[in-house]
């Protein structure tokens, strides 16, 4: 019977994520083209990605230029908006955390990212300046962290805060050593989530380049040239090696973030 | 339990039944059509479609439509899927991308049955031949052109485009329009990315854009044609580089559409679009060129049709297919939408009544006609991805990232990498 109630779910995650993940691992050892059958071609597709071509590094040297930039201003515009909301008790803090929250409810959209263009237009059109919009785009939509600091912020005991600022400790000093510390598992949280998300970045960099990359590949995102590769190319076996690759990638960088939480993320409970 | 159990059962009853309620009831062939364009064209396909509809009771046809950026790319998918639709709208450089991976049907025991052609150019029919195999039919002619701003033309105090203007000309005169609105609008769009207008000013030098699936040209063209681009940018002739990107976006985005430049290469099918953005102000004028004999552009089908090799119902698809193309009524509906139509009855007859931007066509078209070649043979297999790469090299070459000998290097190695 539990199996009976799981099944929804145990179907739906076999069907729609375990089984075309394994059909992706095995494409990508092919070259498939999409309409015929693949044919094993065994490594060479990952041998390609890192040997033989140069517009692949550069993707992922523009992913990680982005992942650079986006993350920590993000995080920082969230972590400085929710103290400022977090201030505002009950001053129509609701009212705020709404406002703000609202670009993200709209993220992923379309229709924004269009404006976006037409704003920035002719950044967006020049090599030095495309990526910075798109990064400018990522930061913007700070409501999701926002929130969930903000969360973490109202869970802080006011006790400690209120003996600090009794002792002499000034609002600086009080965000270093109380705020801070009681908040790094929410900051640890936000980081491996943002991060996650800055690496499989898509629609922003899709529209404002008009699905390019461009101009002169300037914001050729990891995803973008994945999917270039297998939707206007049909080397689909190419473009699932990629896929492996970034999610080994994402695995490896999120594992060191866990082994260095060790060193800053404060549980309280005197691990 | 037992309560759990019954519900469960009940559930399951419901679910079957209504799977049963949704299977078939009618013997009508259900066909799906799909093509790439904007509203404009929509509207005038659904109705042809609908009156296919009405003359075969026992077809039923449902449509859908795309812009040309994502279209290649949701048909590649649906086809992938096993979901492919049978009637597909195709273009002429994907041709071999889609016919070489045996995605489209044979269309050849058709050709002059069920598909007529007799009111046909005959060349123009073996435009959708691949390997002696019928896999498209073309759906209209289009040309390559310079689509331009008379005013602009005129305030300046220059010749208007006509047949027998030289490279040198377009650029001399591309200087003075610009230089007389002090700067703000360009004389011309840049052109050095777009592989259309390569292989026009190719053609003009007796070259083309492929030999036998292998690139038809040398190094030095290339940088012959990205030196002329070039030399246009020195003279103050052309659009600056942050408008570069715009030239693969619809005819509103295009520089000439933004009024942003007094003159662009293009196509005369786009010209509907501009004509939308730019009501009754632009004009179409021949390509520069330094041979007196030809213009390099030629009749290219400017869309052409498929049906999909997996279709279950080939007979509705080939009669669709047909009706599109030859029927009269049909016909009048479309009218110049796609370019000129293939069959030359239909022609005449859309030729007779015309206005506005069908007008403007039809009468570049017939202008230039005597100067036009016949199509060369379909690009091969990665011609999609040259055309890309073409615009990017240029790109960076523009922006100062690369000197054009950096970019003639990568680009080579990438050419002959795609059309492995």
């Amino acid at each position: 019977m539990p199996y009976l109630f799981l099944g929804p779910w145990l179907l739906g995650a076999i069907g729609l994520t375990v089984a075309p993940m394994v059909v992706s691992l095995y494409l990508s050892f092919t070259d498939y083209d999409l309409f015929n059958e693949p044919k094993w071609v065994g490594l060479d597709n990952y041998a390609r990605l890192f040997g033989d071509d140069p517009r692949y590094l550069h993707s992922v040297g523009v992913t990680l230029r982005y992942v650079a930039w986006s993350v920590p201003l993000k995080l920082v515009l969230a972590l400085a908006v929710a103290l400022l909301l977090n201030s505002l008790r009950g001053k129509g803090q609701a009212f705020f955390r709404s406002a703000f929250y609202a670009p993200s409810l709209l993220g992923a959209s379309v229709g924004l990212a269009l404006a976006w263009r037409a704003i920035f237009d002719t950044w967006v059109d020049t090599p030095d300046h495309a990526l910075v919009t798109i990064v400018l785009l990522a930061a913007w939509q700070f409501g999701a962290p926002m929130v969930i600091f903000l969360a973490g912020l109202q869970q802080i005991p006011r006790d400690l805060l209120d003996a600090a600022a009794v002792d002499g400790a000034g609002w600086w000093r009080r965000l270093w050593s109380i705020t801070l510390p009681m908040l790094s598992p929410v900051l640890f949280f936000n980081v491996v989530l943002e991060t996650i998300h800055a690496f499989q970045a898509f629609t922003q960099a899709f529209v404002v380049s008009g699905g390019r990359g461009g101009p002169a590949d300037s914001t050729l995102f990891y995803t973008l040239y994945l999917y270039e590769r297998g939707f206007t190319e049909f080397r689909m076996g190419y473009a699932s090696a990629m896929a492996w690759v970034l999610l080994v990638a994402i695995a490896l960088i999120t594992a060191v973030l866990f082994r260095t939480s060790r060193y800053w993320v404060f549980y309280g409970d005197g691990r | 339990m037992k309560a759990h159990k019954t519900v469960g059962f009940m559930l399951c009853t419901v679910l079957a039944a209504s799977a049963c309620g949704s299977g078939s009831g009618s013997d009508r062939a259900e066909i799906r059509f799909i093509w790439w364009g904007n509203d404009d064209r929509a509207k005038v396909t659904n109705e042809a479609v609908r009156l296919f509809e009405s003359r075969n009771p026992d077809v039923k046809v449902s449509t859908s439509f795309q812009n040309f950026q994502n279209y290649f790319e949701k048909l590649s998918t649906e086809i992938a899927g096993g979901n492919a639709p049978d009637v597909i709208q195709m273009d002429y450089r994907y041709l071999n991308e889609y016919a070489g991976r045996n995605v489209l049907l044979d269309l050849t025991p058709y050709v002059g049955k069920q598909i007529r052609t007799a009111d046909w150019n005959q060349g123009f029919v073996g435009s959708g031949k691949l390997n002696g195999k019928q896999v498209a039919l073309p759906l209209a002619q289009n040309a390559t052109t310079i689509v331009y701003d008379p005013k602009l033309f005129a305030a300046a105090g220059v010749a208007e485009p006509k047949i027998g203007w030289t490279w040198a000309d377009y650029r001399e005169i591309a200087g003075k329009i610009q230089a007389s609105t002090g700067g703000k609008i360009a004389g011309s769009t840049d052109f050095g990315g777009t592989e259309d207008v390569f292989e026009t000013w190719l053609r003009q030098r007796g070259k083309a854009l492929y030999d036998n699936g292998k690139l038809g040209y040398t190094k030095d063209d290339l940088k012959a044609f990205w030196q002329l681009s070039k030399d246009f940018r020195d003279a103050g002739a052309t659009t600056p580089a942050e408008l570069v990107t715009t030239l693969n976006a619809g005819a509103e985005q295009t520089p000439l559409g933004k009024k942003l430049s007094a003159s662009e290469h293009s196509y005369d099918s786009l010209y509907s679009g501009y004509n939308a953005v730019r009501p009754d102000e632009l004009k179409l004028g021949p390509y520069p060129s330094d041979n007196k004999e030809t213009l390099g552009s030629y009749r290219k089908p400017s869309q052409l049709i498929s049906a999909s090799a997996r279709t279950k119902n080939k007979y509705a698809a080939v009669k669709l297919i047909d009706f599109l193309l030859n029927d009269p009524d049909a016909g009048k509906i479309l009218g110049a939408n796609r370019g000129l139509p293939a069959n030359l009855k239909i022609r005449e007859a859309v030729a007779q009544n015309l206005s506005g931007a069908n007008k403007v066509v039809f009468e570049y078209e017939k202008s230039v006609d005597a100067k036009l070649g016949d199509a060369p043979a379909a690009p091969p297999k990665g011609d999609g991805a040259i055309y890309k790469l073409m615009q990017r090299k240029h790109e960076e070459v523009v922006f100062g990232k690369k000197t054009i000998d950096q970019a003639l290097d990568e680009f080579w190695r990438d050419a002959e990498e795609a059309l492995k």
